[in-house]
Formats: C-alpha cells, structure tokens, sequence
C-alpha cells in the first residue's frame, strides 16, 4: 500500500517558505523577526506572504541591530516562543556574534537543563552570486566551534523544508545556513504538509568504492559535475553531502572512508580552520588505518571572499575537484 | 666518552648556576648517580649521570653560570656490566669501546638483511599498505617500495608475503627430499632462462587447478553457421558507417546476447554448485565472463546483467573492458560476480578445445575460428562461414545432453539472429 503525498515544485528559497508557514500554522509560539522580514517580504522574499497570513504581531520587521534581533529572540525563546531570526547575510552576523556565545549556545549548560534556547537563526550566505563585500563569507566554522550551537547546510528545496522543520522543533539554538547559490538554481518536488530531514545525518547522493567527496551546500552541484566527469575517467566517487555541520554525522563519514580509503573535501569557506580541518581529524581518529592516501581538501583561499570580477577563481570548481579526486586515486 | 651537558630543566631556561659537584675527576659512577647541583631562576635540580663509567673531566667549576647545551663533565663509559662467569670473556674480547659505541656499531657487525640503515630509516607507505603488512606478519622495514619516491604499494606488501614463503617451501622440499631418489624432475639447468612463476601467472595456476581439481569436465563440441549474423553486422555497419549511433557492434557481443537467451531455458548453466550445503544455486542475473588474453595472461572481465542489456550495450561494454583487461587497467569490481563465460579464441585462430571452467561457474563456452566452408544445405553445396565451438561443463551438476541441448539453442539464435527479436524486453 501506498499513501498519496501531494507535492509541489518549489526551489529552495519557497521551500524554506513553506516550512515556516507549516510550523506557524502548527504552533502559534513560532514568530518570525528580522530585517525586512514583514512588509518587504525578506532580502531573497524568504518570508514572503507571512505577515498577510499571519499578522505583524507574529511576523515582526526589527530594526538594523543584528545584536538586538538576537538578543531578543533569545529572550522569547527562553519564555515559551519559538523565534525564528533571519540575518540579511551570514556576514552581518558578526554585531550578533556575542549573543550567541555567549548567551545562545550556552543557556543550556549556565542553567543545568533548566532552560533551552529553541531559536532558529537562518542565513543566506556563500558565494557565487557576484554580491559585493561581506555578503558572500562563508564563516560557518566559526559557530562549529560553539558548542550548545547545531549548525546545518541544505543543499536542495527538499532538504530545506524538512531541515528547518527540524531546527524549529529542536530544543537548542539552530544556525540555519541557507546557501544563496541555491536559492533559485533548481526546482524539486517538496511535499505540501509537514516532514522533517533529521538534523546531524549526512546523506550519501551517489554510491561509489574508489574515493568519497564530502561537501555541502553550493558545493554539492560542483562536487556532483566533478564525480561524473571522475566516472568517465574510470573513477567511482562516493559522493556524501555532509548536511550538518555540528553535530557532524561521524559515522557516515567514518563508513564512507574505511570503504574507499580515501577523501577529498571540498567547502568554499578558506582552508585554515575550516570545516575540512575537522573533517580530516575526524577521519584521523577513527579511520586511520584504512586510509590509502593524504586526505585532499579543495577549498576557498585564506583571504576574504573577493569581489566579483574573481569571484570565479576563488570559489573551488569542479576542474579543481576533479584534480583532488585523481591527485587521491593516483597517490 | 659520554658528554653530560646542561639541558633545559625548567620551562624554557637558558642557563644555571653550578652549585655544587658530587662526583670529582676518576670517581666511578652509576647510571642516574647524581653528578651534579645546579641552580636555574626557577629550581635547583640534580643532574644524574647518563651512563655508567669513570669521571674523566669536568669542564666548569663551581659558581660557573653554564648556558643549556654546555657541557658540564665527561664520563668515559664502563663496558657493559658483567656476571662473574662471563668477565674471562670479557678480558678476551677485551675492548676499550665504551658502552655507548658499541651499541652503534654492533649491528653493522651483524648478518642480518638491512642492516644498521633499515634500523633507522622509515619506508614510505600508507597507513592502510602497513595495516596489511602488519596483519600478515611482515616488517614493512623490509620491503623495498615500488610506488612513487619508493614508497611500498599494497601490491609490494603481497609480493613480499608471496615470495617470503615461496623459497622456504622449495627448501623444504629440497632438504626432505631423499638424495638416493633420483626420479624428482631436476628443473636446474645452465641452458634455461628462468621466468618467475608468480603474480597473475601464479594465480591463474592456482585458479586453474582448483577448478579441474574439482570439476569433472565433459567438453561437447558443435559447429554454428556464423553467415547470418556477420551479414547482419555488415548491414548494420554500413548503416552506420561512422558509428554515430553505435552500431557498429562485434559479433562477439551477438553470441554474448544469444548464450543469455538459451540460458534463460537452460538456467542449469548460469549456476553455482554449493557442495558443503548440497544446493545448485540457479543466478537470476547473467553476468558473462570474458576471457581475454593479456600482456600478464588470462583475464576474465565480466559484462553484468546481460539479461538487462541490448547488443549495442553489450558491444560498448565488451570493447571497454577487453581494451581496459590489455591495459592492466581493470578493477576488482569488474571482474567479479560472473556466472557464465566465453573464451572467443577465434581471432587467434583454433578450432576445437577442452577449456576448463571459471570455478565456481558450472560451465564455459569458448568460439573458434570462423571460415569459409563449403557446406550442404538443402541439395546443394554452398559456402558458407562456419565456426566451431567448445561447451566444457560440469557434469556433476548437468548431463551431456542438456549441454547438447542448450548449444543447438546457441546455434539457432546464431544462424537465425532475428530469433532474438523475439526476446527483446
């Protein structure tokens, strides 16, 4: 038997939509605040409609005050609401970046369980849509380091709706990265009512034995042109698209190397003390013995994201990929 | 003569003050006596002696301020100490190395292979090649890499661990082996040249005499009318004559499709025989082996689920994998999983054989040369092209006429390739 889901195409920007609009008609404590969130409909109209269906009182515009957005919102979050704060651009979060230090991430260990912060900060960030300066860091590592904080990365419509489902239901702080390359690169069937994508699971998007590719986000498209021009090489990725960030999905990884021996991972965000660091210490400590050659990593260069004339140079494409990708296999 | 300097014994100091000796100029010490007093900023620390020996100078006085790495003393080295039985030994080999010395030198004195070099050296291998070496029992440090700036492959690991074994069962044999008896073939000889027998060769050795240790083959011969279908790649060819669309397809890929069709009414040879738990396991799948000779021997590269594939596929994949198996470049996973093969020895030219199975298979069928033959059909002598073939099986699990059944089905689907129309899915 077969249960009947009625979807819809939607790219990831309605999807995201359409998940806070299924968690706001199910739970009156859910309430959207942000920069442009109301009238405006959002910066990319993530929040477009919300306030005609909804009201102000629950789909709130703020102030330009990053720091108060966050502030307030963990507030509410402490007192029975479930806020859902929207930066304009993963990098204007930097005046908030003390609130969620040192309040939203750790409410739950200052206070021994007695209070969670169930806030959701969502985020476009990345590269790749020739935005000007700041617009298009991608400084997700900096709150992998923050422990009480999950951070997670949809890379299809799919996923996003069910992902932030999930960060809305979660009882701690969520950082919600929305990667604007995607936003409008592709439709996919999103089902209409409620489901939830678990947080802190990586997906495998293609089945291979001779290397895995991690990635996540905008990388995914780079790293899925990558493995198919690798296939007509003679070379089968395993091709993991990591998801969640922190919580990390340990042993995805873990069984995905000790099968082929073998990793390259790609993230746009700079080399030093990226995610890929982690990664490859994670890998260290549980898979060491299985590996066949140096793990690659093809990411951003350790300078800011440039502007948009070189914007192509800095992002890694899927040539680079692919050279990681034989670099491992021919070691 | 062991060198005792002043070595960093507080976070990161640079000097000390000598306060005070314990030893003087001829006193004997013992390893970890204290030698020594001196004062840094942060501790006064006592310095014990390295080794065991004679005090044989002291370089500072006390109240020198002494920087770290200066040396305070030296200590000529005893020889190692002894237990009274072994102190006439002693004075025969009498040496005046100190102790020290003498464990540098000694291996090079040694006979063992490697030597003082390999002790202080690291061969090059991934964590995953060490894993196999140490799992089979094998020091890494002994094996001489073959990969990229020396380093030992995986492949190294194996070779060593198959030639590590291999002389010491010859000496076996040798040694048992009564010298009186003199039927043993002698295999020395001065006008020989001599190939390795391992690697691939080894291998296919190994496969070949398990699979005829095991097997009782019965091999049935018959002849195919081949004209049809090499007019029918004709026409295709000249349809196609750049082969844009593919269809410039072998003939070798028509037999592949034609075994899969008969096997799916002869299913007794797309089988494994399971003797421990007495089951004939019939393969839904038909993966065909192809036999294929390459620069390193016999390679059996497996074209899958032919039973889902059309000609052309079958002919792209075949291409792909005979062209791969001569090039050495072929993967584990494409050679597994068979359940029938074909040996097309015909473009080398033969006309009948006894091939032996691809063990656990339960059968094989080899094609040989084709030639112009004049034949009868109705009353009349036309020529035609003939081809032999060889169906060897296993006649534990089919009998004689089964296979003679399954290969008149061969042959019909050949001689009338439109047959196979019919199957298509």
């Amino acid at each position: 038997m077969t249960t009947a889901v009625d979807t819809k195409k939607l790219t990831m920007v309605q999807a995201v939509t359409d998940g806070m609009r299924v968690m706001m008609k199910e739970q009156e404590n859910v309430i959207v605040l942000g920069e442009d969130v109301g009238q405006n409909g959002g910066v990319f109209r993530a929040t477009d409609g919300l306030v005609a269906e909804f009201g102000e009182k629950r789909v709130i515009d703020t102030p330009l005050a990053e720091s108060g957005i966050i502030g307030t919102s963990i507030g509410l979050a402490m007192n029975g609401f479930k806020p859902i704060a929207e930066m304009q651009f993963l990098g204007f979060i930097y005046p908030a970046f003390n609130q969620i230090m040192t309040h939203a991430s750790r409410i739950r260990a200052r206070t021994l369980g007695a209070f969670t912060v169930p806030m959701v900060i969502r985020a476009p960030f990345g590269a790749g849509v020739r935005a000007p300066e700041i617009h298009s860091d991608s400084v997700e590592a900096l709150f992998t380091g923050m422990p009480g904080m999950k951070v997670v990365v949809p890379s299809n419509p799919y996923d996003a709706k069910g992902m932030l489902i999930s960060a809305i239901e979660d009882p701690d702080p969520v950082l919600f990265l929305e990667p604007m390359r995607c936003y409008r690169s592709t439709k996919m069937d999103v089902p209409d009512g409620k489901y939830n994508v678990p947080l802190g699971k990586a997906a495998r998007l293609q089945e291979g034995d001779d290397v895995t590719v991690f990635a996540y986000g905008a990388m995914i498209d780079v790293v899925m042109k990558a493995a198919k021009t690798a296939e007509e090489k003679g070379i089968n990725c395993d091709v993991i698209d990591l998801r969640s960030l922190y919580p990390l999905d340990k042993e995805m990884i873990a069984e995905s190397v000790q099968k082929t021996g073998r990793a390259v991972i790609v993230h746009e965000a700079p080399g030093t003390g990226g995610l890929g660091e982690t990664i490859m210490s994670l890998i260290n400590d549980t898979s060491f013995l299985y590996m066949k050659a140096p793990i690659e990593r093809v990411t951003g260069f350790d300078t800011p994201v440039p502007m948009f004339a070189l914007e192509d140079h800095y992002l890694p494409s899927a040539e680079r990929v692919v050279q990681a990708i034989e670099k491992v296999t021919q070691f | 003569m062991v060198e005792v300097k002043l070595h960093d014994i507080g976070e990161g100091m640079h000097e000390g003050e000598v306060i005070h000796f314990f030893v003087k100029t001829g006193d004997s010490v013992k390893i970890d006596q204290p030698l020594v007093e001196v004062q840094t900023d942060k501790v006064t620390a006592e310095l014990p002696s390295p080794a065991a020996g004679t005090i044989k100078d002291i370089k500072v006085k006390e109240g020198d301020v002494v920087t770290v790495g200066s040396v305070i003393l030296t200590i000529e080295a005893a020889s190692t100490p002894t237990s009274p039985s072994s102190k006439a030994e002693d004075k025969v080999n009498a040496s005046e190395q100190p102790v020290v010395d003498k464990i540098v030198k000694a291996p090079s004195n040694t006979t063992f292979a490697g030597g003082i070099a390999t002790l202080n050296k690291r061969v090059l291998a991934a964590p995953f090649t060490r894993k196999i070496a140490r799992e089979n029992g094998v020091d890494i440090e002994q094996i001489t890499g073959t990969g990229a700036g020396g380093r030992v492959t995986d492949q190294d690991v194996y070779n060593f661990i198959e030639n590590g074994s291999v002389p010491k069962a010859e000496e076996k044999i040798e040694t048992e082996a009564p010298e009186e008896v003199n039927t043993a073939p002698s295999f020395a000889t001065k006008n020989a040249e001599e190939i390795p027998f391992k690697g691939r060769r080894k291998q296919i050795a190994k496969k070949m005499v398990q699979s005829l240790a095991t097997i009782p083959h019965v091999t049935h011969f018959e002849e195919i009318d081949v004209t049809a279908v090499m007019e029918l790649k004709k026409q295709l060819k000249a349809m196609d004559p750049e082969n844009k669309r593919g269809m410039n397809v072998s003939v070798a890929a028509f037999f592949v499709k034609a075994i899969q069709i008969a096997l799916k009414d002869f299913p007794i040879f797309n089988a494994k025989l399971d003797e421990e738990n007495e089951v004939i396991r019939l393969e839904k799948n038909v993966n065909i082996g192809i036999a294929t000779d390459s620069d390193e021997g016999l390679i059996v590269p497996v074209i899958s689920h032919v039973e889902q594939r059309n000609v052309r596929d079958i002919a792209h994949d075949m291409k792909d994998k005979i062209t791969r198996a001569k090039t050495n470049k072929l993967k584990g996973s494409d050679m597994t999983g068979g359940t029938f093969t074909i040996s097309n020895v015909g473009p080398l030219g033969s006309i009948a054989a006894t091939p032996i199975i691809n063990h656990p298979e339960v059968a094989l069928m080899a094609f040989h040369k084709t030639k112009k033959t004049p034949v009868v059909v109705g009353n009349e002598i036309v020529i035609r092209s003939m081809m032999n073939v060889s169906m060897s099986f296993d006649h534990r699990v089919a009998d004689g006429a089964t296979a003679v059944m399954f290969t008149n089905r061969v042959k019909e689907l050949i001689e009338n390739p439109y047959f196979m129309t019919l199957e298509l899915i």
